[in-house]
């Protein structure tokens, strides 16, 4: 099948603003649109820039809007899209560097913000940490993040402010706030009960509908939010 | 293997806002009811009856803010009586400082979303402070001098 690609485009060297380029692909309907962009990339425009890396949707490093919805170019079947034009633009809410590439950085800065690993200064045991089955089943959605932030440039509240934390952050702290081998659970909170931490998320589910490995981040958030209100971690 | 420290009830004003928000949208039902239940027992049964007609925006007025200034066209003799007495005086002041506080607390929320300029957000919570401040105690005033 005929493909219609209409790409962003901006080279902040040459470009006074951005752009879009449009290119004709011949397009198998199994193809992903990560392969029309390689496609793109290898015969009419080697300057075409994008990230991607595992290119199997473990990274998380090829986010971007396609048709208006965030998703992995990697995950993406033309067949999925439904239409035989596609429109591909950089994620929302980040400075854009080149063409689809975006600044992570204040991503990862509000991601680091929450403490994301592991704290528990008691002496370790002779073996390994243990837990059981339903300690670990407890916070095994958030465990599949892949931090390609599709959910926080997909959130409203974070397009309107970037000092919100966002869905990303509050999901990396739900993964540790829940294991019960973390002992930084109630810091985490207290860092999550401020203006810019869960009280910018409004329940308007972008996150939950964007996110490739089907996290459900809106009610992550929503647990984050209960046991801050409760004072309790269950 | 000692448990985790449990973590405490944050009270930041975001916090306190936020479960504020929630209790008094269900407290305002609550008292939606009782004062619909009291429109009908003070009178709005006849009012309804006397026309042919339900008119929705009369029984809110009776329901949410029965002062005699507003039923005083509907012929009801003892209105007044009514009103008067202090339970549905301590009704509508409850019910007005709850919606007047849920609803400008929303605008609060908006402001703090939208807006990124630190002084343009403190001037506008000024304004919103200013303008709940205001519309209390008219409210108050209303309710006190019918």
């Amino acid at each position: 099948m005929q493909v219609k690609l209409k790409i962003f485009r901006y080279n902040p060297e040459v470009d006074k603003k951005p752009h879009y380029d449009k290119y004709e692909v011949e397009a198998d309907p199994t193809d992903r649109v990560l392969d029309l962009l390689e496609y793109v990339k290898g015969n009419f425009d080697g300057t075409l820039s994008f990230r991607r890396s595992c290119a199997h949707g473990i990274c998380g490093s090829d986010a971007m809007r396609i048709n208006g919805r965030n998703r992995l170019a990697c995950k993406m079947l033309v067949k999925e899209l439904g239409t035989d034009k596609i429109l591909v633009e950089p994620i929302l809410g980040l400075p854009v560097i080149k063409d689809l590439i975006v600044d992570m950085e204040p991503f990862f800065a509000n991601y680091r913000s929450v403490l994301p690993y592991l704290i528990n200064d008691e002496p370790p045991p002779k073996k390994e940490r243990l837990q059981s089955i339903e300690e670990r089943e407890r916070f095994d959605d958030t465990t599949k993040c892949i931090l390609c932030a599709c959910c926080t440039t997909s959130c409203p509240s974070y397009w309107a402010n970037e000092q919100y934390v966002g869905p990303a952050a509050i999901v990396a702290a739900h993964r540790f706030i829940f294991d019960s081998r973390d002992r930084a659970g109630a810091e985490r909170l207290r860092i999550l009960n401020d203006q810019f931490g869960v009280y910018r998320c409004h329940t308007i589910f972008n996150c939950t509908e964007a996110c490739p490995r089907e996290i459900q981040v809106t009610k992550a958030i929503g647990e984050v939010k209960r046991a801050i209100a409760t004072g309790k971690i269950e | 293997m000692s448990s985790r420290p449990a973590p405490q009830i944050g009270f930041s004003f975001e916090y306190m806002m936020w479960i504020f928000t929630r209790l008094s949208g269900l407290a305002m039902f609550l008292l939606s009811f009782i004062g619909f239940a009291g429109a009908f027992w003070l009178g709005a049964r006849m009012y309804l009856t006397n026309n042919s007609f339900v008119d929705i925006g009369a029984l809110a007025r009776w329901t949410f803010f029965p002062n005699p200034n507003h039923v005083v066209n509907t012929n009801i003799p003892d209105v007044a009586v009514g009103w008067a007495n202090a339970w549905w005086q301590i009704m509508q002041i409850t019910i007005l400082f709850l919606g007047t506080t849920h609803g400008m607390n929303g605008l609060r929320v908006v402001i703090e979303d939208y807006i990124d300029r630190s002084w343009l957000r403190t001037l506008l919570r000024g304004l919103i402070f200013l303008l709940w401040i205001f519309v209390m105690l008219f409210g108050i005033y209303v309710i006190q001098a019918s």
